[in-house]
């Protein structure tokens, strides 16, 4: 997920010396809109100029969805998602034809976005969605009954509540399933036969009201995050159903740096802190969160990755949280300190060794970069705690 | 004077189409070819009915500078087409490009590799503005499966465009200076006949403006230009070698050219139709011969998806990666751990699903190149032939070398130069086997073989003498040694063996790698000590003070002590391998500190941090104590303190005054040994501790005594609990030091009599522990009926 609108209001009063910024409240009021409603004159603009075929049920041509997620500067449409564009024509294609879409990876891979915007581009709508968790029921996906009406007429489609699974059958809309593997087994195979067969069963209703064929357009997109993998697995016959396909962290320093240097400037600005975030600092950030991820430094040496998610999401809010400590402290940027303090509270979240593997890497696997702020870094490893 | 220009990427089947096409039609007088002019005299080697990929191998040595370099054909590169259509069409054909060994060439290792890809920032921005994952999709999207008609033109621009944005250089730009002298040359002799010149896509923009220049009529008139002739000093020569798909897919990064040669093969031979679904079909017959389920279900899934990216991606046919991410789609039912590797260029990385990697299989295909019977063996053979003789190696024999003698010496290096080949018929009965034993003589056996010279001329692609070849043949298995030390070790032994000295820098990197992700202790500190051994003093072998070796042990020290950090386990036993691996790195620390430059202060502050870890193993901590201590302590390292230097001579340098005291405490042995005596774990501490510092504790009386009165301490369960533990510990002790601590046993209690009558033992275990078990019983009744008054002993 990329960083949303919720801002930590810590801090003192009067925020150093210069201007004291107010936190203000975007017109609009929403949090987070949806996709299609944040980027609903990018989408106009890619209907209008959208000249190929589409497939049955789709808003928009294959063509257009892939530029509506990897960009367009002609049409100013603004790039999305960082990940090869190859992974968005596979998925695209895999939502064309029929077999669901299951998006894989490390928390924090930016799948949930990625779906989002997927469904936006295809049903134009990515408000069908499912969210997976140990207590969600067949109700919650397929459908259920408004009681009141149920006990009055009897099961009828007027007593009928549609879930998000039977509206996008009937409606021939894209539906998300966000966490599937949190949801039990038993649950989850509740999708074989929508997916395989393309129709849902109501037993309880008769004649052809019955069956709920589903329409041209329909799809689902799944994600999963690798941490849960045996937490509850997939039966084999859903993963046949499905298409899987890896988000990867993003592959390239320097990409990612320059998105979390964006993402934490922002943030920061947003917090009160005037102050521009020093790229030596979060070269230094960076380059720590994808060795701790990867289990690799940069001259090789393999490392123990941390059980922690050491996401890109995650490096963002490390960057702003260096960021508030180094401004409302002592007025000034964040610092290879900051960094230390702000580190234990991500990587030892929950577990004392990743504390220990993290101090064992600040000790011995930073020192030999040289550079100021590695050696700034290495010095403070004594403010891990414990 | 027409000449025609057409820019190429190398292994390019839509390029290769270009040139048969274009020197069918203009039936030129000349044909110029970017590749070695020292060649031109004998192009007809190349054209004597070889199997193809075969390669143009060209070596280089001078006092300086040692270089190999391969110029690899197979049946769909440009530049052969150009040489088959050009002789067919009865043109004279000519290598433009300067000898490969150059100085414009130094560090490159295939002549064909993409000049392009030396500028990947161009080549980034480019895949960027059309949204593709890397530059081999691009490539294929714009050339391989689009249409032929006007590929001459999209070439032009595609190369206009790359090298519009760059400036090449300084060795591409010697080399298109060379070239562009070739090609006035050839267009003055053409007269009006056509002139076609074929080189890398790259090149073509510089060679296009520098033809169109007015040729300054003096100096870089019409001549044919001169082959530069090998410096005086120098060794070298070029000539064909065999070669094989594998090989040319091997190439990484700067080096690479375009991947998956069995898939461009079928490209070239069928088109891009079969070539898809040949791929399909052969991962399919793959999967299933490794029992892999592939249904029919899952294959019609890939098929549409293939055909569906191949419609959203503007092709006519699926492209190689429409197949490869149709066939991904249905076939990975589960997360990777890897990403792809078609979307980020580059090798097979551990770690790929299994499906991945037998699709990169099936696109690499498994051909293997053979030499026309005809084709002058490369001069690995004659120099094999002549070292053989020489030594008088070539006949049937047994032979029992002495290696201490320097001729003998001579001929074991030569016959383990050929062992590494795999050459058959030389066979080592006995020998050193390790760099620890001391076993200084070797048997071998030899007989003639039929294979012999095949395997000869196969090796003829490694080198063009034997010891470079071995050289070759070591760093190849360096590289393959991925994480395993064990395999790593016996390269470098090998190596000594061989007397391969130097490795290229880039088989150095890739030990250093393979040191750096060792994941086990045991296996890494076995390594270090045989390494260090032959570091310190092998002068038979010749390994003392090797730079590659220091390499390895500088890596190795660093590795271990990383490693050693990582181990959990409050009640593990005691593990030999890691204690010896903190040993060797004690040994390294205190013989190759100053001339390695290893960490002592780094190393000393990783042991006070795990001697103080609860978390870990008393084995280790114990061992990373005595590791501070021997350190901390050793002023001047007795000659004999280590197994380790019982063959030294020539005096290490001394450790001197303990350098750069680190931060910490300077150990304090007698408040550690109270610390860590626990009656469960005590013996696996003493075994780190004895193992590490055992002339330490020898000489510390305190400690002994202190031992001692712990041990007289402990209640009989406990001591039974921790007696095969503290045996265990004290096997590290020779009898001889065994005796001398049960001397100063006896001493402290006052008794008389001799260690060694202490250490004799007792005849039969049992009978004391009868007696043990009734003096406890007794004990017992003495208790219950009240009468213990006074003390047991």
């Amino acid at each position: 997920m990329s960083p949303t609108r919720r801002v930590s209001a810590a801090g003192p009063a009067t925020p150093g010396p210069g201007s004291v910024v107010e936190v203000t409240e975007p017109a609009d009021r929403v949090q987070r809109p949806p996709a299609e409603v944040r980027y609903a004159d990018e989408l106009a603009r890619l209907r209008e100029a959208d000249t190929a075929a589409r497939p049955p049920g789709w808003v928009l041509s294959v063509q257009a969805a892939r530029r509506f997620v990897v960009g367009d500067s002609k049409l100013g449409i603004s790039r999305k998602f960082v990940g090869d564009p190859s992974l968005i024509d596979r998925a695209l294609i895999t939502l064309a034809t029929s077999r669901g879409l299951m998006l894989v990876g490390e928390p924090g891979t930016a799948k949930s976005l990625l779906s989002e915007l997927l469904a936006a581009a295809v049903s134009g709508d990515s408000t069908l969605t499912i969210q997976g968790g140990a207590a969600t029921t067949e109700d919650q996906i397929r459908y259920s009954w408004n009681y009141a009406l149920l006990v009055a007429d009897g099961p009828s489609p007027r007593s009928l509540v549609p879930a998000p699974l039977l509206r996008g059958m009937a409606e021939g809309r894209t539906v998300r399933f966000e966490e599937i593997t949190r949801c039990p087994l038993e649950v989850q195979d509740c999708l074989l036969s929508p997916l395989s067969d393309r129709v849902l069963a109501i037993p309880e209703l008769t004649g052809p009201e019955a069956m709920v064929f589903a329409r041209d357009g329909f799809s689902i997109i799944a994600t999963a995050n690798t941490r849960d993998r045996g937490v509850n697995d997939m039966s084999s016959a859903l993963k046949r159903r499905f298409n899987f396909e890896t988000v990867f962290p993003i592959a390239d320093l320097a990409t990612e740096l320059a998105l979390v240097e964006a993402e934490a400037a922002a943030l920061l600005r947003r917090s009160g802190v005037t102050a521009e975030p020093r790229r030596d600092v979060l070269e230094v950030l960076v380059t720590t969160f994808r060795e701790l991820r990867t289990g690799e430094t940069a001259r090789g040496d393999s490392m123990d990755r941390l059980s922690a998610v050491m996401s890109t999401a995650e490096a963002v809010s490390v960057a702003h949280a260096v960021g508030l400590r180094g401004w409302f402290l002592r007025g000034e940027p964040g610092t290879a300190e900051d960094l230390v303090s702000c580190l234990a509270g991500t990587a030892a979240k929950d577990n004392p060794e990743d504390l220990a593997k993290l101090r064992r890497y600040l000790a011995q696997q930073v020192t030999w970069r040289g550079g100021e702020q590695w050696q700034a870094l290495h010095n403070a490893r004594h403010l891990l705690p414990g | 004077m027409p000449v025609t220009f057409i820019g190429v990427r190398h292994h390019s089947p839509a390029c290769a189409r270009l040139v048969a096409a274009t020197i069918d039609e203009l039936r030129p007088a000349y044909v110029l070819i970017e590749g070695p002019a020292d060649l031109n005299e004998r192009i007809g080697e190349l054209l004597l009915g070889h199997e193809l990929p075969v390669a143009v191998f060209s070596s280089y040595r001078d006092g300086e500078r040692r270089h190999g370099s391969w110029a690899p054909f197979c049946a769909y590169s440009p530049e052969w087409v150009a040489l088959t259509h050009g002789r067919a069409a009865g043109a004279e054909l000519r290598f433009i490009d300067l000898p490969a060994w150059h100085p414009a060439f130094a560090g490159r290792s295939n002549r064909y590799a993409d000049a392009e890809l030396r500028y990947a920032e161009v080549m980034e921005r480019l895949c960027r503005s059309f949204d593709v994952d890397n530059v081999d999709v691009l490539w294929d999207h714009l050339f391989e499966v689009a249409p032929a008609d006007g590929s001459a033109e999209r070439l032009a621009v595609y190369f206009d465009l790359v090298r519009g944005e760059s400036a090449a250089g300084e060795a591409d730009t010697a080399r298109e200076a060379y070239m562009a002298r070739w090609v006035r040359a050839a267009a003055a002799a053409a007269g009006d006949r056509p002139v076609v010149v074929v080189t890398g896509g790259f090149h073509r923009p510089a060679l296009v403006s520098a033809l169109a220049l007015p040729a300054g009529d003096g100096a870089g008139g019409p001549a044919w230009p001169e082959v530069p002739a090998l410096p005086a000093e120098a060794v070298g020569g070029s000539f064909l070698v065999p070669y094989s798909f594998r090989r040319l897919d091997a190439f990484d990064g700067y080096q690479s050219g375009m991947p998956s040669p069995g898939y461009y093969q079928e490209l070239w031979e069928s088109g891009p139709e079969a070539a898809a679904r040949h791929l399909t079909e052969s991962v399919a017959a793959r999967l299933r011969e490794r029992r892999q389920p592939v249904s029919t279900a899952d294959l019609i899934a890939a098929r549409t998806t293939a055909a569906g990216l191949a419609t959203v991606r503007g092709h006519r046919h699926p492209a190689r990666t429409d197949v490869l991410d149709g066939l991904a789609s249905a076939l990975v039912n589960e997360a990777l751990d890897v990403a792809l590797p078609w979307a980020n260029r580059g090798t097979l990385r551990t770690g790929s699903h299994p499906v991945v990697v037998e699709m990169v299989a099936a696109l690499s295909g498994t051909r293997v190149g053979r030499l026309h019977p005809a084709t002058p063996a490369p001069p690995l053979v004659h120099h094999v032939n002549a070292e053989l003789e020489r030594l008088g190696l070539d006949g049937a024999d047994e032979l029992d070398l002495d290696l201490t003698v320097p001729a003998d010496r001579a001929r074991s290096q030569v016959l383990h130069r050929v062992r590494v080949l795999a050459v058959p018929g030389f066979r080592r009965d006995a020998g050193p086997s390790t760099g620890l034993d001391p076993v200084l003589r070797e048997r071998w056996s030899m007989r003639p073989d039929p294979a012999r010279l095949t395997a000869f001329i196969e090796a003829g692609a490694y080198g063009a003498t034997l010891a470079d070849a071995c050289a070759a043949v070591l760093a190849e298995r360096a590289t393959q040694a991925g994480r395993d030390v064990d395999l790593l070790a016996g390269v470098l032994f090998d190596a000594a063996l061989s007397g391969t000295a130097q490795v290229s820098e880039q088989a150095l990197a890739d030990i250093e790698a393979t040191v750096a992700a060792a994941p086990e202790l045991g296996a890494l500190g076995r390594m270090l000590a045989v390494v260090l051994t032959m570091w310190r003093h092998d002068r038979i072998l010749g390994t003392a003070h090797s730079a590659t070796l220091g390499t390895v042990i500088v890596a190795a020290v660093r590795r271990v002590l990383w490693l050693a950090e990582g181990v959990h386990g409050q009640s593990a036993a005691a593990d030999l391998g890691r204690i010896g691996a903190l040993a060797a790195c004690r040994d390294a620390l205190r013989y190759a500190r100053r001339q390695l430059g290893l960490d002592l202060p780094g190393a000393l502050e990783v042991a006070a941090r795990l001697a103080a870890d609860g978390g870990a193993p008393p084995d280790l901590r114990g061992a990373a104590f005595g590791l501070r201590w021997a350190l901390q302590q050793t002023s001047s390292p007795d000659p004999g303190a280590s197994p380790a230097n019982a063959a030294d001579g020539q005096g290490e340098p001394a450790l001197g005054a303990p350098a750069a005291a680190p931060s910490t405490d300077p150990p304090d042995p007698v408040r550690a040994v109270r610390g860590a005596f626990q009656p469960d774990s005590a013996g696996d501490w003493l075994a780190g501790l004895f193992a590490l510092a055992r002339e330490e504790v020898l000489h510390t009386p305190a400690v002994v005594g202190l031992l001692d009165e712990l041990v007289s301490a402990m209640a009989a369960d406990d001591f039974l609990i921790a007696v095969p533990a503290l045996r265990q510990a004290f096997e590290f002790f020779p009898p001889r030091e065994r005796e001398q601590i049960a001397g100063r046993l006896l001493e402290r209690r006052g008794l008389a009599g001799t260690g060694r009558s202490l250490l004799r033992g007792v005849g039969d275990p049992e009978l004391v522990a009868a007696g043990m078990l009734l003096d406890d019983r007794v004990d017992a009744v003495l208790r219950r009926e009240g009468l213990t008054g006074g003390t047991r002993d």
